[in-house]
């Protein structure tokens, strides 16, 4: 049985939208990208949103992660009403409780990848976790890249570090806005296969925003955004599944 | 092409922005200097037309060498003669004298700092009566407007007034304006007090004669005639001049003293703009790296390289148009802001016109353009070489010019700098010649120094950032990378923060060793026990107090022996060029000063018949002791004088000396300079108890006498040494706080690199914002990063100030520096004072930086 706080929202899930609403510009130009989302992560599982290009996602996400904030609805990270926190709260709660993987340009240039991997800890002024950061490493498969430069390494390479530094600080979610958009279909499956590892074997909790019904097949569960609304989730999807999903949405 | 040169100007305010202003403030200082010279130059040329106004002729005595008021006076008989020539309306004499000082209502001497206190007779023509009336008894003086105000002088009140021989008590009977009757043109806080005419010549030691007389033709009469005839009449020891060479000679003073408040300034103007090239060209640099991907598309979509390069000049010669306007009009109001600020110190100029001339605009221009564009022409050539495929691939760069070449350049540059520099201090060119070598091996350096530092400006920023990772971590580490991440981009940030210290440190060196060998020189060469001094400060060779003190304490019981000091600027001609020329009394032989004597004696010296030498001029004119120096004085006696001792130390005496007795014959000047006292009974023999009882009862009788006069000031050896290290101190700081204005300027520029670089960064930022990075730590790096690249300038510019002041003090002749002393200390604190800059300096960018959305930053393609 899920336990209750105080707040009586459950603790099994990791991140939590309500009502969440945001948008952009005003009058005539008013876009709305979010239209009243209500959806929970669950802790340990591995979620894709999906969706046509402009339905939200990203949007989403980053209200979300703390990174922007709604107009209006509510999101918690946990427990933890992100409303409520102040601007360096909220940066301190990106710090130590979420993980990040974009599409492109996810590392410091003038960072080695293993400073790369242990920045938030660093910035934290926190140590990390030997044996986990040994763990993740030896993961990700770059036990012996650790001291390169990001411009040293390839693309998938990056984004392997990318991951590593998601997973590093033990963050309670991992949030990734297209990971593998940048990344040929063979790297791709390698970050998505490591991903999955670290939710079934490491016990992450991963959201995920792609519109690759492949990446999707990777996922617990898919969520289906259009116009800023969820309109259809699939428990264990395939990526046959997605894609007829896909076609049917995209002709509404 | 054109369109899309003036699209991106205009897309890109704040870049656009960052660009003008440096060069802005280039042409500003440069606008602003001509401008405020100009100004001056013609309110004062009209000062002089309108103080010459109403007299028609001048009468006086001709004067070779020395200064004005060197001329000798003319005597009452020839005033009465001049008034029986025909044509002649009237003829005035007038007075004038130096050092002519007034107390104020608290007993405070009115010293200004280096402008003249001037006495003068009556003279309707130049003073005009705002308040109460003109002097007209013996015991009144009347005072300019602006001496008043400033020192609440009132009309009907006793002041003391200090003249070249003695003080007195006068009552203000008045106070006028002078040159013009509305407003007080008295320049640069000079003082003046007038005093009638009789009292003038018994005050100012004219007696029964005048320094000239103003003549005023009759109506209708044809002053050139008359000026033939009174020529005639007042025979060959004297002179008559016209108002017209009055006029020019009164302007070419004035221009003189321009001239050299208006080079200085320009000097540092100058330094400015090079200081802003620098900044320009680091800032075309960065644009260019920004746009690197945007100039590739164009190449892809079918722009030719000409195209391309044409782009990056056409901006550049945009902004120059832009930044010239602007730096003109900014130039203009900078003009009346250091009037404004001159005169609030006290250096209060004739209001005028501010004055915009061709040849301003055209060096405006010149400046304006020429930096921007020639700055722009590297850039520009490496933006033709950009390939389409800087457009699609991700991590661009420009290629960057091999090390080795960077290397050979740049040391290449340096040498022959140095070469220069060495050839301007020691080959004994002269003045024109010597500032260009000096001057253009100077640039030279900075430039090779900028394009060599880049060599190591990685590994010295990764040292210098070592301990602020230590200290503060992640935005430690960060600021460190950053530092360390571009070298070219981080010397030439530093380059322009490096000529400032380097100027400011050049200072610091040689004022120390000036210092230090001043020091050194009282100490070995100083026997008196007291001097007595004017209280004006300063290094005015003019100034002086009334020769009535040295008779008053030679009275004093405990004094046996009292020394009095002249000193004439390019006052006497040796072999047709002038010297400067120095005075003691013969008889007291090295009892005061000891110059170290190295052949003959000075007690040996006739004072009316004698000369000492330096050995250096000894030297060069092939006189031991025994031969004879042909001497000419301003009064245009030429005398034969027997060198009666060479001396080897001249920074005291400088380098020729004559008895009191012959200066007092040539030159009419009484005021002294200094004079040296000694106790009788004191050696450094006695114990000290006793030493100190009676230096301190007899500073006490001399001071019962030195008292009554407010100009003068007693003090013993060390504080003597004390007070004139104070005077060279506040010296130095006037010419470092000039210095500044380049520190000033580099700091803009850091600002300026530091806001571009943080807007190349945006999507780093982003991203370290993403993961974690509050915005006190982002600041923090920013500033940080700021400081770094402050102190590895800074470390640049004190080395090389430091080589620079060297071996300037090894130049500068033995009189003024023989020996070569660092101011370590003060060298720490710049390197620290550049760091706090530096990190004042990112205030703003670290701000913009900490403000950026971190969404929109990580979305920024
Ligand atoms: N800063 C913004 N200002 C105005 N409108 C915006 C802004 N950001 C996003 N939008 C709009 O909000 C909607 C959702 O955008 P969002 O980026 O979330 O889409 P997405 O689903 O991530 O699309 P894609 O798959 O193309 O990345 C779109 O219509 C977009 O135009
Ligand atoms: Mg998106």
């Amino acid at each position: 049985m899920p336990s209750t706080t105080t707040t009586g929202i459950e603790t099994d899930v990791a991140a939590r939208a309500i009502g969440a609403t945001k948008f952009y510009g005003s009058g005539d130009t008013e876009v709305r990208a979010l239209d009243g989302v209500t959806a929970e992560f669950e802790r340990g599982h591995f979620s894709a949103i999906m969706g046509p290009s402009g339905s939200g996602k990203s949007t989403l996400m980053h209200c979300l992660a703390g990174l922007d904030t709604l107009t209006d609805g509510r999101v918690f990270i946990g427990d933890t009403d992100l409303s409520t926190l102040s601007e360096r709260n909220l940066t301190l709660l990106r710090r130590d409780k979420i993980g990040f993987v974009f599409q492109a340009f996810n590392l410091v240039p003038t960072l080695t990848a293993l400073e790369n991997i242990t920045l938030p800890m660093d910035l934290a002024g926190r140590d990390p976790d030997q044996e986990w950061l040994d763990r993740v490493i030896d993961a990700v498969g770059l036990a012996d890249r650790t001291s390169h430069r990001p411009s040293e390494l390839s693309g998938g390479q990056q984004q392997r570090v990318a991951v590593a530094r998601a997973l590093a600080s033990n963050p309670e979610i991992i949030f990734a806005d297209e990971p593998t958009g940048n990344l040929d279909s063979t790297t791709g499956a390698e970050i998505l296969d490591f991903m999955r590892d670290a939710v079934d074997n490491l016990g992450q909790t991963i959201v995920m925003v792609t519109h690759d019904p492949v990446a999707a097949s990777h996922a617990d569960r898919a969520v289906f955004l259009v116009d800023g609304k969820i309109v259809d989730e699939m428990m264990e999807p395939t990526a046959e599944m997605v894609l007829d999903e896909m076609k049917l949405l995209s002709r509404r | 092409m054109f369109k899309l040169t003036l699209r991106n100007l205009l897309d890109k305010k704040i870049r656009f922005v960052l660009t003008t202003s440096t060069v802005v403030i280039g042409v500003m200082f440069v606008v602003g200097v001509f401008v405020l010279t100009d100004s001056i130059r013609t309110s004062f040329d009209e000062l002089a037309g309108d103080i010459e106004a109403g007299v028609d002729l001048t009468v006086r005595s001709p004067l070779d060498i020395g200064d004005e008021l060197d001329r000798v006076a003319v005597p009452q008989d020839i005033a009465e003669i001049a008034e029986t020539v025909p044509g002649v309306a009237s003829v005035d004499g007038r007075v004038v004298a130096r050092n002519t000082v007034i107390s104020d209502g608290e007993g405070e001497p009115i010293l200004p700092n280096g402008p003249p206190t001037l006495g003068f007779s009556w003279f309707p023509t130049q003073f005009f009566i705002i308040d109460g009336h003109q002097p007209e008894k013996p015991d009144q003086f009347a005072t300019d407007a602006t001496t008043a105000s400033d020192n609440d002088l009132v009309v009907g009140d006793v002041y003391t007034v200090s003249g070249p021989t003695d003080q007195r008590e006068f009552t203000l009977s008045g106070i006028f304006n002078f040159g013009d009757p509305e407003e007080n043109k008295s320049i640069a806080g000079t003082t003046m007090a007038a005093f009638e005419l009789t009292a003038a010549q018994d005050f100012l030691d004219k007696p029964d004669s005048f320094n000239e007389l103003s003549v005023v033709v009759q109506a209708g009469a044809d002053p050139a005639v008359v000026q033939e005839a009174l020529d005639a009449a007042v025979g060959d020891d004297f002179e008559v001049v016209s108002q017209q060479i009055k006029i020019e000679e009164t302007q070419s003073d004035f221009n003189a003293f321009i001239s050299i408040f208006g080079n200085v300034l320009l000097a540092f103007a100058l330094i400015a703009v090079f200081v802003s090239a620098f900044i320009i060209n680091n800032t075309f640099q960065i644009i260019l790296g920004q746009r690197v991907r945007e100039l590739g598309l164009l190449r892809a979509l079918g722009a030719t390289g000409r195209q391309v390069s044409r782009s990056v000049l056409g901006e550049a010669a945009m902004v120059g148009v832009f930044s010239t306007v602007v730096g003109i009009f900014l130039g203009l109001g900078l003009a009346r802001v250091l009037r404004s600020l001159l005169k609030a110190g006290g250096f209060s100029l004739p209001d005028g016109p501010i004055e915009l001339q061709a040849r301003t605009i055209i060096f405006a221009v010149a400046v304006g353009m020429g930096v921007t564009v020639l700055s722009s022409i590297a850039p520009a050539r490496r933006a033709r070489g950009i390939s389409p495929m800087a457009a699609l691939s991700d991590s661009v760069r420009l290629t960057k010019s091999g090390l080795g070449r960077r290397i050979k350049v740049g040391a290449t540059m340096v040498a022959l700098g140095w070469l220069l520099l060495g050839l301007g201090l020691f080959a004994g060119l002269g003045t024109q010649q010597l500032l260009l070598s000096v001057s253009s091996g100077g640039i030279l350096i900075f430039i090779g120094t900028t394009v060599l530092s880049p060599a190591f400006a990685t590994q010295i920023s990764r040292i210098l950032g070592w301990p602020i990772q230590r200290l503060f971590g992640v935005p430690g580490r960060l600021a460190r990378e950053n530092a360390a991440r571009s070298p070219r981009r981080t010397s030439s940030t530093a380059g322009a923060l490096m000529i400032g210290l380097a100027l400011v440190s050049m200072a610091g060196v040689v004022g120390q060793s000036i210092k230090k060998t001043f020091v050194d020189t009282l100490d070995n060469s100083v026997q008196a026990d007291y001097f007595v001094r004017s209280t004006a400060a300063g290094f005015d060779p003019t100034t002086g107090f009334p020769a009535e003190v040295e008779q008053l304490v030679n009275e004093v019981d405990d004094v046996d022996l009292v020394v009095g000091y002249h000193f004439g600027l390019n006052s006497i001609s040796i072999n047709g060029s002038t010297k400067n020329v120095f005075t003691t009394d013969f008889s007291a032989g090295t009892d005061h000063m000891d110059p170290d004597v190295v052949a003959g004696s000075i007690t040996n010296g006739d004072p009316l018949g004698s000369i000492l030498l330096n050995e250096d001029p000894a030297e060069d004119l092939f006189v031991g002791v025994g031969d004879t120096v042909v001497v000419q004085f301003p009064d245009g006696a030429v005398v034969g004088l027997e060198v009666a001792a060479i001396y080897a130390d001249s920074a005291i005496f400088d380098n020729y000396v004559i008895d009191n007795a012959l200066w007092n014959e040539h030159f009419n000047r009484p005021e002294l300079l200094f004079l040296t006292a000694s106790i009788s009974g004191f050696s450094d023999d006695l114990p000290e108890e006793q030493q100190v009882a009676l230096l301190a009862s007899s500073a006490e009788a001399i001071r019962n006498v030195t008292d009554e006069f407010p100009t003068v000031s007693v003090e013993n050896r060390v504080e003597f040494r004390q007070s004139q290290q104070a005077q060279l101190d506040s010296f130095l700081i006037t010419i470092t706080v000039f210095l500044t204005l380049a520190l000033f300027i580099a700091l803009i520029g850091i600002a300026n690199t530091l806001a571009l670089s943080v807007f190349e960064r945006t999507r780093e930022i982003g991203l370290l914002r993403a993961v974690g990075l509050t915005r006190r730590q982002l600041r923090r790096s920013v500033r940080w990063e700021a400081a770094i690249v402050s102190v590895f300038g800074a470390i640049l510019g004190v080395g090389l100030g430091l080589a620079f002041g060297v071996a300037a003090a090894i130049a500068i002749p033995d009189t003024a520096v023989n020996t070569v002393a660092v101011p370590w200390g003060s060298l720490a604190i710049y390197v620290v004072v550049a760091a706090v800059a530096g990190l004042i300096a990112a205030i703003i960018p670290a701000r913009r930086a900490a403000r950026m959305n971190v969404l929109e930053a990580i979305a920024t393609e």
